[in-house]
C-alpha cells in the first residue's frame, strides 16, 4: 500500500512538473524566431527562391513539430537544422510548428491528384 | 584562411554553385514517368489527415513541395540516412531515375 503511495505521488509529481513546464509563449517571440527559419525557408515559408529547402507554409503542424524534434535528437540529421532545433525549447517547437503549419502556400496532400 | 583568400573564393563558390543548379535543371526527372510512381505514395500521402501508427502525427504533405528537397530526402531514405522505416523501404526499391521523377511530378503540382 505504502508503495502505491509512493507511485501515486511520484505520478503526480512528474505531471505537475510536466504541466509546469508548458511554458506558454507569445505569438511576438514566435515571429522574431521564425525570423531565423525565413533565411531559407522564405518569409512566407514557401522556399520559393531556393529549392534545396523544403516549403513549410501550409504543412501539417504535427509533422513539423516531429521533424524538429528528430533535428533536436539527432535521428534527423543536417548540420544546419541541428544547430537550430538543439536551441529550441518544447513550447518554442510547438509556437514554431504553428506558425508556419497555418500559413497559406502549396503544399497538399495526394488525394486531389489522382 | 586570409579575408583576401576568402573574398576571392566567394565569386568561385558562386560560380560553382551557379552551375551546379543548372546541371540539376537539366537533369530533372520527368513528371509524367513520375506521375505513375506516386500510386504507390498515395497509399499514405493521399489520404487527407492520415496519421503515421507511432508515433502519432500526420505524415507530410508532399503535393506542390520543392524539387531538389523532395530528391534529397528520398535519397537519404534510399540510403537509409534517415530512418523511417515503411520510407526507407520505399527509398530502397526506387532507382536515382525514379526519384527524380517522382520529385519532379510531385513539385509540379499546384493546389
Amino acid at each position: 500500500m505504502k508503495m502505491i503511495q509512493t507511485i501515486c505521488l511520484l505520478a503526480a509529481c512528474s505531471f505537475a512538473t510536466g504541466a509546469a513546464g508548458a511554458e506558454t509563449i507569445s505569438a511576438e517571440a514566435i515571429q522574431a524566431k521564425a525570423k531565423t527559419c525565413a533565411a531559407c525557408h522564405g518569409e512566407d515559408g514557401n522556399a520559393s527562391a531556393s529549392p534545396m529547402y523544403p516549403r513549410l507554409a501550409g504543412q501539417y503542424h504535427d509533422y513539423l513539430a516531429r521533424a524538429l524534434h528528430e533535428y533536436k535528437s539527432g535521428e534527423r540529421k543536417n548540420a544546419i537544422m541541428a544547430g537550430f532545433a538543439t536551441t529550441l525549447s518544447e513550447a518554442e517547437i510547438q509556437g514554431l510548428a504553428d506558425y508556419f503549419g497555418h500559413l497559406p502556400g502549396k503544399l497538399d496532400d495526394l488525394s486531389h491528384h489522382h | 584562411m586570409s579575408k583576401a583568400l576568402f573574398a576571392g573564393l566567394l565569386p568561385l563558390a558562386a560560380l560553382f554553385h551557379f552551375s551546379a543548379a543548372t546541371a540539376a535543371d537539366a537533369a530533372k526527372g520527368d513528371p509524367n514517368a513520375g506521375r505513375t510512381l506516386v500510386y504507390t505514395c498515395s497509399g499514405c500521402h493521399g489520404v487527407a489527415g492520415y496519421e503515421n501508427a507511432y508515433p502519432h502525427y500526420h505524415v507530410p504533405r508532399i503535393a506542390g513541395q520543392n524539387y531538389d528537397y523532395l530528391v534529397a530526402a528520398l535519397t537519404e531514405y534510399k540510403k537509409g540516412e534517415r530512418s523511417h522505416p515503411t520510407m526507407r523501404a520505399q527509398g530502397e526499391s526506387l532507382s536515382d531515375k525514379d526519384i527524380s521523377d517522382i520529385a519532379a511530378y510531385l513539385s509540379s503540382l499546384t493546389p
